[in-house]
């Protein structure tokens, strides 16, 4: 509805002096206009001041991207207000977005300081529609009023938290360029790999007089070289359990699983890895390979649209892993598919490891109309299914851990490391 | 608050909306002309559908049942409590104005509510200069029109001192 139109409270006024002036009138009564004379005034003082103008209005976010928790301002622009003294906005509530004052409901007159704003607090990642409301505007005395506008929403992409995560563990398989890994073979580093006889082409600076001098030959000190490493984190995106309450409540395996892949990303960016993601899901959302903030934030930008639902073909998932890189697969482990393509990473000789995003206690929603204790009955079996999964990936050498924020993939990423070095036979 | 809590300030002026028709009709009784019950929960029930939704027309519904009553009760004398259903009936109606500025769960800030009580004081001048003028003129049969015709100017002359005395506040307000 847009257009002035005239209030409730126009019509009241109206109506009821108009009716008390023609009852006193036919009733020769003067006492009834004395209950209807401030009606009669109220009236006639809205019709003074009907609006000539018709305003428009408009809303705008001051940010199209948010991080979890962080908040951002809606802000209302008028033109041709003139004739407006008050702003009423009642904002839509989408899910997981927090609104402030009284969440969303705001009106004052309309002032200096311009039309009410409203707050908008992201709470949990995800794209998000933000800023559906209506807006109605009054003229002075409340006689008319225009709208309420109906303002569509935009989306506001809220990127996934950096959960709190740090790892001094080294990667199981540098094989790059340069980065802060300790590799495998000799090279300009720092970590001592140890003391040996002076060849031609060492640096001079290398030189370890004290050896050499017991010794009588020269010998050099030799170090490890330092590489970077190619991390793939894969998510499991093909279904959401648990309930998620917000970046403050309760998370679910969803909220996990984006949360510990955008920590994880961060972690490695920032000690100069590459990281690519691979998402399995509706989407199907992938990342390449990269380095450096900007790869950080698309990485991030991929998490914060990852869709969830089941994928046609499951059951033959393909990542296009390549050699040397660490596999990350972030999953409830709840879809068979998704332990077979783990366990054929594993068996390839890659470094997989799996993070176990199932929110303790989780629960499916029960569909409606379905027995409460049959559907608790299958859950129960699933999770069996489940923990059978996890043993056998154990058996052939992927660690499984749930996530825990900080160190959680220190211990699992040595061992890693340390079989890493070891002779083995792989399946081709 | 939870988002479909209703706020106090919104509580109040419900509550307003409720009492003024009921104060208005009650105040006939000191005239001695007290309503029946089932007209009280009529327009108590009226009362209460015009608070849960002031926006509505109902409002007005209360309002006419209350004035036929009073039509009715002013047959012998003027006395002062219709000044006090005047008052009532237009603090009622004004909360109603201020609680349909928005949804139930937006609440009124102070400034808003400051000046319609400002206002309504104003409009409310019209009430004792009306009950005056009405006791002066009541008894002159011989000019049955002359009273409405001195009340009607009287409130148009209040209308252009309103408009007067509001401008200059809107210009600040820019």
């Amino acid at each position: 509805m847009s257009g002035w139109h005239p209030t409730a409270a126009l019509g009241r006024a109206l109506v009821l002096g108009s009716f008390g002036l023609a009852l006193a009138l036919v009733a020769g009564e003067p006492g009834l206009v004395v209950l209807v004379a401030p009606f009669v005034v109220l009236g006639a003082v809205a019709l003074v001041h009907r609006p000539r103008t018709t305003p428009a209005v408009a809303a705008a976010l001051d940010h199209r991207t948010l991080p979890e928790g962080a908040g951002t301002t809606s802000r209302l622009t008028l033109t041709g207000a003139e004739e407006v003294e008050y702003v009423a906005r009642a904002a839509a509530r989408p899910p997981y977005l927090a609104l402030r004052p009284s969440h969303g409901r705001v009106g004052r007159l309309l002032g200096p300081a311009g039309p009410p704003v409203v707050e908008v607090g992201a709470q949990r990642w995800g794209t998000r529609m933000a800023g559906e409301e209506k807006v109605a505007l009054y003229a002075p005395w409340a006689g008319f009023r225009f709208g309420p506008v109906h303002l569509t929403a935009d989306p506001l992409r809220v990127l996934p938290t950096t959960a709190a995560y740090d790892s001094r563990a080294e990667a199981p398989q540098p094989l790059g360029l340069v980065g802060a890994n300790r590799s495998q073979r000799a090279g300009g580093g720092t970590e001592l790999a140890g003391i040996r006889p002076f060849q031609a082409g060492d640096r001079l600076r290398r030189i370890n007089w004290r050896v050499s001098l017991r010794t009588g030959d020269l010998h050099v000190v030799s170090t490890r070289a330092e590489e970077d490493t190619g991390v793939l984190l894969v998510v499991d995106a093909l279904a959401d359990q648990g309930v998620s309450g917000g970046v403050e409540g309760a998370a679910s395996s969803m909220d996990l699983t984006v949360r510990a892949a955008s920590a994880i990303a961060e972690h490695h960016v920032r000690r100069g890895d590459r990281v690519a993601l691979r998402v399995i899901g509706r989407g199907a959302e992938q990342v390449g390979y990269g380095a450096g903030a900007r790869h950080l934030r698309r990485i991030q930008d991929r998490l914060a649209t990852v869709r969830v639902g089941d994928v046609p073909d499951a059951d033959s998932i393909t990542l296009g892993v390549t050699g040397g890189a660490v596999v990350v697969v972030l999953s409830p482990m709840l879809a068979p598919s998704v332990g077979t393509a783990t366990a054929t990473l594993v068996r390839r000789g890659l470094s997989v490891l799996v993070v176990d995003t199932l929110p303790p206690g989780a629960t499916p929603p029960v569909a409606a109309g379905a027995d409460p204790e049959v559907a608790a009955l299958a859950w129960r079996m699933r999770l069996l299914e489940r923990s059978v999964v996890l043993d056998r990936l154990g058996r052939l050498g992927c660690p499984v851990v749930p996530w825990r924020g900080p160190g959680t993939l220190d211990d699992v990423l040595r061992r890693l490391a340390r079989r890493a070095r070891q002779p083995r036979v792989v399946a081709r | 608050m939870t988002p479909d809590t209703t706020p106090r300030s919104q509580l109040a002026l419900r509550a307003l909306v409720l009492l003024g028709p009921l104060v208005a009709l009650l105040a006939t009784g000191p005239a001695g002309h007290g309503p029946p019950w089932w007209l009280v929960v009529v327009v108590a029930a009226l009362a209460g559908a015009s608070a849960v939704a002031p926006d509505s027309p109902v409002g007005v519904a209360a309002g006419l049942v209350v004035l036929a009553w009073w039509a009715v009760s002013l047959q012998d004398d003027l006395p002062v409590s219709v000044a006090v259903a005047a008052v009532a009936l237009t603090v009622g109606h004004v909360a109603a104005l201020l609680a349909s500025y928005g949804p139930r769960a937006m609440p009124l800030d102070r400034p808003t509510l400051l000046l319609w009580a400002r206002r309504g004081a104003l409009v409310l001048l019209t009430v004792p200069g009306a009950w005056l003028l009405a006791r002066t003129v009541r008894g002159e049969p011989e000019q049955p029109g002359l009273w409405v015709v001195a009340l009607a100017t009287a409130c148009v002359a209040i209308v252009g001192a309103s408009v007067a005395i509001d401008l200059p506040d809107r210009e600040e307000s820019r």
